[in-house]
């Protein structure tokens, strides 16, 4: 059994005071078939009331509304998750998936990404695992990992084109092309052992369960990773989405650590 | 002739019309223009007995539609008895995947349905379209013969005619019916929008605030109006006249500057209701139209008492065929579309024109409908003093609360050119009042 403890720390930092904020943050680990989450802690600066909920995708999310006059905010959750063998328990057979399945948002292939997938064989794929296999390790070859090439509004099409960017590319991609090849697929940000950032990857649906698999480091996700949440794209399972006024120029800094807890 | 006086007061009514602001505004070219709505003092009269069998017909059409919307956004049992294909939900551009999971308050997803329907020349009625967004044009009728019975009092006198005057009572009942407890609120975008005349007027007319985005705070899970001297008061029901992809910019379209950030987690946690549900737009697709009558077996076990126009999905091969072969007998809707936009006629076409047409068909057939072209009745209207035949449609009202109710009265709205099928506000027409006569 594995233990992972979390640390995920956002600091907005505004050139000017501003007024009001309003923020909502998918930043607590779900509850799933492969995690379980034993303890969180949560910290947000100016003191506020905020509240608790789920979005449509299940994603659990803390939102509110900042009134007092700032130009700091710090967001800090940690915690303890309980990493699960994952058991494919028939009552969380999925039935109706069409909503993983057609393109959207930031997942819409272009002629250049329809281009490629047409241009693979699939011949020797039996099983939806191999075609999920085969897309993996080819994405992985054909795309590089280069930071600050791509931001949060790049879409698949876009960073396929200039042939490199970060996991949310990876990600992007990987899921525009498992819905090309007619398999459901979702989505994931999360975190992963070690120091840095966020990271993401996607699930595949595969005999009616979802897989998970991350493109950017070719391999199945294990004991490693903590789900955050998921969605169609990106957009669906942000970590931090605010809204303010005349905030001016803001710099963010974010840190995250995950190391495993000694049993 | 029954409303030989109202033809006299054609001219007065329209002065007072345009007084009172009845206009709608529409955007061409990127400038707003606010236009007036002709309005034709000849009324659409409907017998008793015929409105009787379109009541009927209608209640039923809207309570399986609500029951389908209420299927889509859970358990999608439609979709697993294979009775609508999965692609035409997911992929519809009125199907919100934020609502899933969400079930609204007492159930009603549609607590105002504008149903367009025409009659054929072969004396049956059509639906042509259920409006579950957010349907205008109840006001304009309604303005309308208080006005008319101000200048003609006899006319309503001798006519036996159901009064409509009764709208803003069944739109109350509606609002009170889901309300959670506080307000009832008008939410306006503001005096830009085509249909502010209306905003404002069904407000007085129901004792409901007329609300703008930024008189409304969405705090700790409720939803507060903030009146003039700064105070908070709690919100129960909000009748939200902007479009689902404004209400909430933390959830949907981030540039929204007309809606209120959070109001769709006070709705998620039932807090609030809003009418009507967002995500309406998944079941009056233009795509999904084709299924009601489908519905209306599934869900309710009846056969449908109303009639579709006969369509044809190219999605299916079958129907593809039949399209292709009857193309100039045909007309094309993009389902994405509304307003009378991205209609076209297959007999209006050059030839260029249409085989570009059957190659975007071919290449996006999930994209539109076809539809037999339906020979409607044309009805009698003033043109520059002389009476002259019109086509019309009949846009009317079913409103929910404990039941589906219907208004005996509707908005009719007709063509200005001799030969277009196209009667939409937007494309210039003009309307007329809806009498429904009782016994």
């Amino acid at each position: 059994m594995t233990v992972l403890h979390f640390l995920y720390r956002m600091e907005l930092k505004y050139e000017k005071h501003i007024g009001r904020c309003y923020f909502t943050i998918k930043c607590l680990p779900r509850e799933d078939d492969r995690q379980h989450v034993l303890n969180t802690e949560l910290f947000v600066l100016p003191k506020t009331t905020y509240s608790f909920g789920e979005d449509s995708f299940g994603n659990r999310q803390i939102y509110g509304c900042e009134h007092e006059d700032h130009n700091l905010f710090v967001f800090q959750i940690s915690g303890d998750v309980e990493i699960l063998q994952t058991d494919y328990e028939e009552k969380n057979r999925q039935e109706v998936t069409g909503l993983f399945q057609v393109p959207h948002g930031k997942c819409i292939p272009g002629g250049e990404l329809l281009n490629y997938f047409h241009s693979l064989d699939f011949k020797e794929c039996e099983t939806s695992f191999q075609v999920c296999e085969k897309l993996m390790h080819g994405l992985h070859q054909d795309f590089s990992y280069v930071p600050g090439t791509t931001d949060v509004n790049t879409t698949a099409e876009e960073a396929w084109k200039q042939g490199k960017g970060v996991c949310q590319d990876y990600a992007h991609i990987y899921v525009t092309l498992l819905r090309l090849a007619g398999i459901p697929a979702r989505y994931v940000c999360g975190l992963i052992i070690g120091e840095g950032a966020s990271h993401a990857w996607a699930e595949a649906l595969i005999d009616g369960f979802w897989v998970p698999f991350d493109p950017t480091n070719d391999c199945l996700v294990w004991d490693h990773y903590i789900k955050l949440g998921h969605g169609r794209d990106a957009a669906d399972c942000a970590i931090n989405r605010g809204l303010m006024w005349n905030g001016g120029a803001q710099s963010q800094d974010i840190s995250v650590l995950v190391e495993k807890r000694e049993q | 002739m029954r409303q030989r006086e109202l033809v006299n007061h054609t001219e007065k009514i329209n002065e007072l019309l345009a007084r009172y602001g009845v206009k709608f505004g529409i955007y061409k070219n990127n400038v707003f223009k606010e236009q007036l709505f002709p309005f034709d003092s000849i009324p659409r009269i409907i017998g008793h007995e015929e409105f009787a069998g379109l009541e009927k017909g209608m209640k039923q059409r809207v309570m399986a539609l609500n029951l389908f919307l209420k299927d889509i956004y859970s358990k999608k049992q439609i979709v697993k008895d294979g009775v609508v294909p999965e692609d035409f939900i997911f992929a519809s551009s009125g199907y919100l995947a934020e609502c899933e999971g969400i079930v609204p308050e007492k159930s009603v997803y549609s607590h105002i349905s504008g149903i367009d329907l025409v009659k054929g020349k072969d004396e049956n009625w059509y639906i042509l379209e259920d409006n579950l967004r957010v349907p205008s044009g109840a006001s304009y009728p309604m303005i309308a013969r208080e006005l008319c019975r101000r200048s003609s009092p006899d006319t309503f006198h001798n006519n036996r005619l159901e009064d409509n005057r009764n709208y803003a009572d069944l739109l109350r009942r509606a609002m009170d019916y889901v309300n959670v407890g506080g307000h009832s609120v008008i939410l306006t975008p503001g005096r830009y929008n085509a249909a502010y005349f209306e905003h404002s007027y069904l407000a007085e007319k129901t004792g409901a605030h007329l609300a703008t985005g930024s008189e409304l705070i969405a705090e700790n899970d409720r939803l507060y109006y903030i009146s003039s001297d700064g105070e908070k008061e709690r919100v129960g029901v909000v009748y939200r006249r902007i479009s689902d992809e404004y209400l909430d910019p933390m959830v949907f379209n981030p540039e929204s500057l007309i809606g209120i950030p959070h109001l769709f987690e006070v709705y998620r946690k039932g807090n609030v209701a809003l009418i009507n549900a967002p995500g309406n737009g998944a079941a009056d697709d233009k795509g999904i139209y084709y299924f009601v009558p489908k519905m209306i077996r599934y869900y309710l076990d009846e056969e449908p008492l109303l009639l579709n126009a006969p369509t044809y999905l190219p999605f299916y091969e079958e129907d593809m065929k039949y399209v292709l072969e009857n193309f100039d007998n045909l007309v094309l809707k993009d389902v994405a579309e509304a307003g009378g936009y991205g209609v076209v006629f297959g007999s209006s076409m050059t030839k260029e024109e249409k085989e570009k047409f059957i190659q975007m068909l071919k290449r996006e057939p999930r994209r539109f409908i076809a539809q037999e072209v339906i020979d409607f009745q044309d009805l009698d209207t003033l043109d520059k003093g002389e009476i002259v035949p019109r086509k019309a449609d009949l846009r009317a009202f079913v409103l929910m609360a404990e039941e589906p109710m219907v208004w005996k009265s509707g908005l009719t709205r007709f063509s200005r050119n001799t030969d277009s099928f196209i009667v939409n506000s937007s494309q210039g027409g003009g309307f007329k009042d809806t009498w429904v006569l009782y016994q």
